[in-house]
């Protein structure tokens, strides 16, 4: 138990402190908070909660710390992390509906399950061993099975499809991961005020998880100080994003769904994180820019903008600010307090209609073929509305093109012919030198690594739809490589489209404060989506079926055998005159069997009577019965003792 | 498969030779061996194939040295180790008297204070005594082993010594006893001065422990009872150099916070139970480089100490306190102690860099929150702790730190840093709870029955013969710990029959136990550093080869399965075969008999 202390230590060197030695730069970690609401076309709401933890080039990373999560700390320094990123999510992006060209989705779209991607500071030969170490301290960290990842059948290492061109790169996922609250808890560890205080005391749980799609991302990258002898700094982004229908009284079914922060979460925020720099909310809206004039400069248009015929806003905003086609509201949060909390709410008056910017081109996935042997993957590219008056076109030889980047994993078990690659542009089959401009194949080996694919493609602009199909055949695994449930299928992971030559941004013209959300939106991130995830159906032998097999066989074979030693020690001629002089006996057969019977009844032999020899089998019938008796007993006390003993 | 020579021929037999032929119990050809043959030699080779069958289903298991084991263990609680230690005992300004009295006296006083503890780490202590008279001249007894100090006789002189602060005495002696040899254990002197009796009045003897080796009794008339300064002499030197002044009912000895790796994290957390109210930083970096590296540094020969920091918020302690009129704060007893630390809410264990078996200690700086500020600790007396903390073995230490007014002046919350003078304190606190999570005492003042010691303290934390006293007991504790894990092991081993035991763990178990020896030669010996390392070695290697994955592998190959795979063949098989076997044999004997009873009968006739 505790016991109490009394110090003794008359104190100490006070000159000490004079030569302690630098302490790095004097900039502290710093930590900010924001939450984008964004009303979604299809009468959802996206809620987009933005955490930046920076700490700055220091040489004590790892070991000292005010509001930098230690845990990642030491994880960038054990394992040389450069860049990393984890996502959980659960749900499918909805691209059509929410949005495929803007820096949210191509950041925060992220495949079903867990996705892990990393770039390593390491020599070459050791990031593999990085890679799986850090995937097993993750895995710990997070309470997610990533350590499956760990398994070399199960990453891959990216070239050049993935969008970030390093060799140190390993990426894998795993589609099957259930995400629930348990993975959410250490997120919000890592966060200084939990979600005790701030924008995070909003994620309630019920309310999170009801939603149509979520997705918890962390995100990672040092920043090299460039100073000799400093160590790099760290920057730690984690977000949520949701998706969720807030509840609607109104009849009309066109109007959309007004809502407030505490219909959505349930909760309202009751003040900032004290330790945020800044905390924001923010509220985009879409779409709303034809009619209104370009200037707010007069305090009664920005009133307007916030109070008007179309929509009301609880609160006043504290700015405006707007995109080409986007108005951004702003609200400070420092405000709200105990008595006064922050509940933001918006209310339509009348019916809208808008819709979200679109990737230039839509991917869809799926499986063709039947039967367990063999079968085909196709993906298919399709144009969206908005696919002309996007930027990006790039115009090679006086033809415009859109490229396309496909990035896909196999696992080994799906055997991928390459050599069947087929791609169709609208319709007609093309040859692979017209549209393929770039294309890297790494073959699966059996159980050893997973197969990957990277492609480019080079589409004419006023492409209508573009397929690529593969075939494959269905490989045969050993039983102990079939997970629980085998029989619901294998789940082959989502690929990766990403578009070169398109960039997602959204500038605000925000020059007065730097909030790192709106400051990450600045930042031009390339246009991606991932596809569904398939779900392949391998054989899947009956389990049980080796002790079966053993049993059946072993019984064969004891038949087999133990005719085989009758029929070799069979008296024929000895049986056929036993036969005979039975025939003969007949009428003592019924004396015989009631003698018998009285004998066994007495217990005693039976007493010899007109006839010897079958008194004589008999006894030794009766010695044969308990010598069986005996030793189906004794199998029995065996097996008895042997089953406690274990 | 008709067999001539086994049927029964009574038409043709009974016709001629002999008229009392009865067919039922004589035969007149010899019985066939044929089908006993087939039959029994089918047998023998299923027989013969029992132990190649049991060999293939047999599993690999490497062999043990369980005897090793078992004797390892044995001896480790019979006769526990024992280091060589050597006290060299001076007496300046004595006139009288025979060393070799003086030498038996203090090895008696010695044996009295031991006898009744013969622990683990203790002692094999060998004395030399100086007497140096009046006249400055030496009469020496040196002990059996010639390797002690040298004590160059007149160094000292008599009324000089002892004079001006305690530390530079302490630097002077270890000038004095300098050209100590270290190579057979590490020796500890107490040097007695025998004063003048200047003023004629009757001096205090004061006695001071130094921060290295050396102990020293300063007073005047000390001839005259001088009996009780041979027993102040052993009385230093078993309960202070060799106890390390701890007492014997605080923490058990047995308890070391040093992962089996030999690594320690200490992990020191600023927690901010409500950062709405306030919140505090602290700049641990340069507690660490000022005030924690001396001590990581003086206590490398035990352990390898890592430091980190961090700084949570939103705390809150799960144990409630009540508002005391008297004192105007709030108090929490030591009765709510265990329910403090709040696991829930105090996420302190996030350390990635200390995987493996290192041990981490926890240390936690409580800042209450303004609803419970100020917060004090009342001690079961009613007193209010002077420290405001508490530790709890192998977990770490907890202070709670009052910020220095109470008042919540502005609605913002501001951001503080602790003052360096605050941090220095809390680190005076932590370096005394760090003492006794190893066991020592944080008195300056050591008293006995015969008087009071004054124990002057490291700047480093721990004393040198406290550092001595912790490898003693370190050796011992991982020796103890490897010879109980190795007991489990083979505990485990014998009592699991099926279990694999690959050669990994075999060679583990092997180098442990050498480990151990040689750690135990090595101590005997006194070599103090190098019995601590191998003995650290030989835990760490039994705990790998306990924890190794391959022992779960287990339940893989039970009984169960090899009844499942092998019955359904072998068990009708072998009942047919013994069944065949035991009538063949049963009907050869019957038919057997027949033919000798129709010999003898032809022979009669």
């Amino acid at each position: 138990m505790a016991s109490l202390i009394r110090s003794w230590i008359p104190l100490l060197i006070l000159q000490s402190f004079l030569v302690a030695i630098a302490f790095g730069s004097k900039e502290a970690e710093e930590f900010s908070e924001a939450l984008l609401l964004k009303p979604l076309p299809d009468r959802k709401v996206l809620a987009h909660f933005h955490f930046e933890n920076r700490a700055p080039p220091s040489n004590s990373h790892g070991r000292h710390h005010h509001l930098f999560p230690k845990a990642i700390s030491q994880l960038v320094q054990k394992f040389r992390v450069k860049e990393m990123e984890l996502s959980f999510t659960q749900g499918r992006w909805n691209h059509e509906h929410w949005g495929g060209f803007d820096p949210l989705s191509s950041m925060n779209a992220k495949p079903v399950g867990v996705e892990l991607w990393a770039v390593f500071d390491v020599p070459q030969s050791q990031v593999d061993t990085s890679w799986k170490n850090l995937t097993h301290a993750l895995s710990g960290l997070f309470c997610a099975s990533i350590n499956f990842l760990e398994s070399s059948t199960s990453y891959a290492a990216p070239t050049w499809g993935f969008g970030t061109n390093s060799d140190k790169l390993r990426y894998g996922s795993l589609p099957r991961e259930a995400v629930c609250t348990e993975n959410l808890t250490p997120w919000l560890k890592l966060l200084p005020c939990r979600d005790k205080d701030g924008i995070s005391a909003l994620m309630n749980r019920p309310s999170v998880y009801r939603g149509f799609y979520h997705s918890q991302r962390l995100h990672l990258s040092t920043v090299e100080s460039g100073q000799e002898g400093l160590g790099s700094g760290i920057v730690l982004e984690q977000t949520l994003t949701v998706v969720l229908q807030p509840e609607t009284t109104s009849v009309e079914t066109n109007m959309q769904p007004s809502w407030s922060l505490s219909s959505l979460f349930g909760r309202k925020v009751v003040g900032s994180c004290v330790l945020a720099k800044s905390s924001n909310v923010y509220l985009q809206l879409e779409g709303r820019l034809g009619h209104e004039s370009k200037n707010v400069d007069t305090e009664i248009e920005a009133h307007k903008l916030w109070k008007n015929a179309d929509f009301d806003l609880s609160l006043k905003p504290d700015r405006v600010l707007r995109e080409s086609s986007s108005l951004l509201f702003i609200f400070d949060i420092d405000k709200s307090s105990d008595s006064e909390p922050f509940d933001l709410g918006l209310t339509w008056k009348l019916p809208s209609k808008w819709s979200c910017q679109q990737a230039p081109l839509q991917a869809t996935r799926f499986l063709m073929g039947s039967g367990n042997e063999r079968g085909a993957i196709a993906i298919l590219l399709k144009a969206t509305e908005s696919q002309e008056k996007l930027p990006g076109r790039v115009v090679t030889d006086g033809r415009c093109t859109i490229k396309a980047n496909i990035f896909q994993i196999f696992p080994w078990y799906v055997k991928v012919y390459y050599h069947t690659l087929q791609i169709f542009v609208d319709q007609q089959q093309k040859t692979d030198c017209e549209v393929l401009k770039k294309i890297n194949v790494s073959p699966s080996t059996d159980k050893v690594s997973s197969g990957m694919l990277e492609m480019m493609l080079e589409l004419p602009c006023e492409v209508k739809s573009a397929a690529i199909s593969i075939e494959y055949d269905k490989g045969f695994l050993h039983i102990d490589e079939y997970p629980p449930d085998a029989n619901q299928g294998f789940d082959i992971p989502s690929a990766l489209i990403s578009f070169p030559s398109h960039h997602a941004s959204l500038d605000f013209q925000e020059e007065l404060s730097k909030s790192p959300l709106l400051s990450s939106f600045k930042e031009k991130s390339l246009v991606r989506s991932y596809t569904e995830v398939l779900l392949v159906p391998l054989t899947t032998p009956d389990f049980s079926m080796p002790y079966n097999v053993i049993t059946i066989t072993c019984t064969i074979f004891a038949l087999y055998f133990g005719s085989l030693l009758n029929v070799l020690r069979r008296r024929i001629g000895e049986e056929e005159r036993f036969l005979k002089s039975q025939a003969g006996k007949k009428t003592f057969g019924l004396k015989q069997l009631l003698s018998r019977l009285t004998a066994k009844i007495r217990g005693r032999p039976i007493e010899p009577p007109s006839s010897d020899s079958p008194a004589a089998q008999s006894s030794f019938l009766s010695s044969k019965l308990i010598f069986k008796i005996i030793l189906v007993a004794g199998a029995a006390a065996a097996w008895q003792y042997f089953s406690t003993d274990n | 498969m008709e067999e001539t020579s086994d049927r029964l021929n009574p038409t043709t037999d009974t016709s001629g030779v002999t008229p009392e032929f009865d067919p039922k119990t004589m035969r007149s050809t010899k019985p066939g061996l044929k089908r006993l043959f087939i039959t029994t030699s089918v047998l023998f080779s299923f027989l013969l194939g029992v132990p190649f069958l049991w060999k293939s289903v047999e599993i690999y298991r490497s062999p043990l040295p369980f005897h090793d084991i078992d004797s390892l263990s044995d001896q480790i609680e019979s006769t526990p180790l024992r280091f060589p230690c050597n006290l060299h005992a001076v007496f300046v300004g004595f006139e009288s008297k025979d060393p070799d009295n003086l030498r038996s006296q203090i090895q008696d006083g010695i044996n009295q204070l031991t006898h009744q503890s013969s622990q683990c780490g203790s002692c094999n202590v060998s004395i030399s005594v100086t007497v140096q008279n009046l006249a400055e001249q030496c009469l020496e007894t040196l002990a059996h082993n010639p390797s002690t100090c040298s004590y160059r006789c007149g160094v000292i002189i008599r009324n000089e010594f002892g004079v001006g602060l305690d530390d530079t005495v302490d630097e002077s002696l270890n000038d004095v006893f300098s050209g100590c040899s270290e190579n057979s254990g590490k020796t500890y002197s107490v040097v007695v001065v025998n004063k003048e009796n200047a003023n004629g009045e009757d001096e205090v003897i004061k006695a001071v422990v130094g921060k290295r080796r050396h102990a020293w009794v300063v007073g005047s008339g000390l001839e005259e009872r001088y009996g009780d300064i041979v027993a102040r002499v052993s009385e230093i030197f078993v309960k202070v150099f060799m106890n390390g002044g701890r007492d014997e009912e605080s923490i058990h000895g047995e308890f070391m916070p040093v992962g089996s790796d030999g690594k320690i994290v200490l992990s020191f957390s600023l927690l901010n139970s409500n950062p709405r109210d306030w919140v505090y930083d602290w700049d641990f970096q340069r507690i660490d480089d000022a005030l924690l590296a001396p001590v990581t540094k003086a206590l490398a020969p035990i352990a390898n100490i890592s430091v980190e920091s961090q700084v949570l918020y939103h705390t809150p302690k799960s144990s409630f306190s009540s508002w005391d009129e008297k004192l105007q704060s709030y108090i929490f007893r030591t009765s709510d102690l265990p329910f403090f630390v709040n696991s829930n809410e105090w996420h302190l264990d996030t350390s990635a860099g200390a995987s493996g078996r290192s041990k981490i200690l926890q240390f936690v700086v409580y800042i209450p929150s303004g609803k419970e500020c100020p917060l004090l600790l009342q001690l079961p007396n009613g007193e209010i702790s002077k420290t405001n903390g508490f530790i709890s073995p192998m977990w770490g230490g907890v202070i709670v730190w009052n910020p220095e007014s109470c008042d919540k002046d502005s609605e913002s919350p501001i951001r503080n840093t602790i003052s360096p003078q605050d941090l220095e304190q809390i680190v005076e606190i932590f370096l005394g709870q760090f003492r006794q999570l190893f066991g020592f005492k944080s008195e300056a003042i050591y008293t006995s029955g015969l008087g009071t010691y004054k124990i002057l303290p490291s700047e480093r934390g721990f004393t040198e013969w406290e550092l001595d006293v912790l490898s003693r007991k370190h050796t011992c504790f991982n020796l103890h710990s490897c010879s109980t894990t190795l007991g489990s092991l083979s505990r485990l081993v014998r009592s699991l029959p099926r279990m694999i035991i690959k050669d990994e763990i075999g060679e583990q178990v092997k180098y442990s136990l050498k480990a151990a020896k040689l750690a135990q030669s090595n101590a005997s010996l006194g070599g103090y550093s190098s019995s601590a390392s191998s003995s650290r070695e030989a835990r760490s290697l039994a705990e790998n080869a306990f924890f190794h994955p391959s022992i779960m592998s287990v339940s893989y190959f039970s009984y169960e399965h090899c009844f499942a795979v092998y019955s359904p063949f072998f068990l009708p098989v072998v009942g047919h075969i013994v069944l065949a076997a035991f009538r063949e044999w049963k009907r050869y004997r019957q038919e057997k008999a027949k033919y000798l009873t129709w010999l003898t009968r032809k022979k009669t006739a």
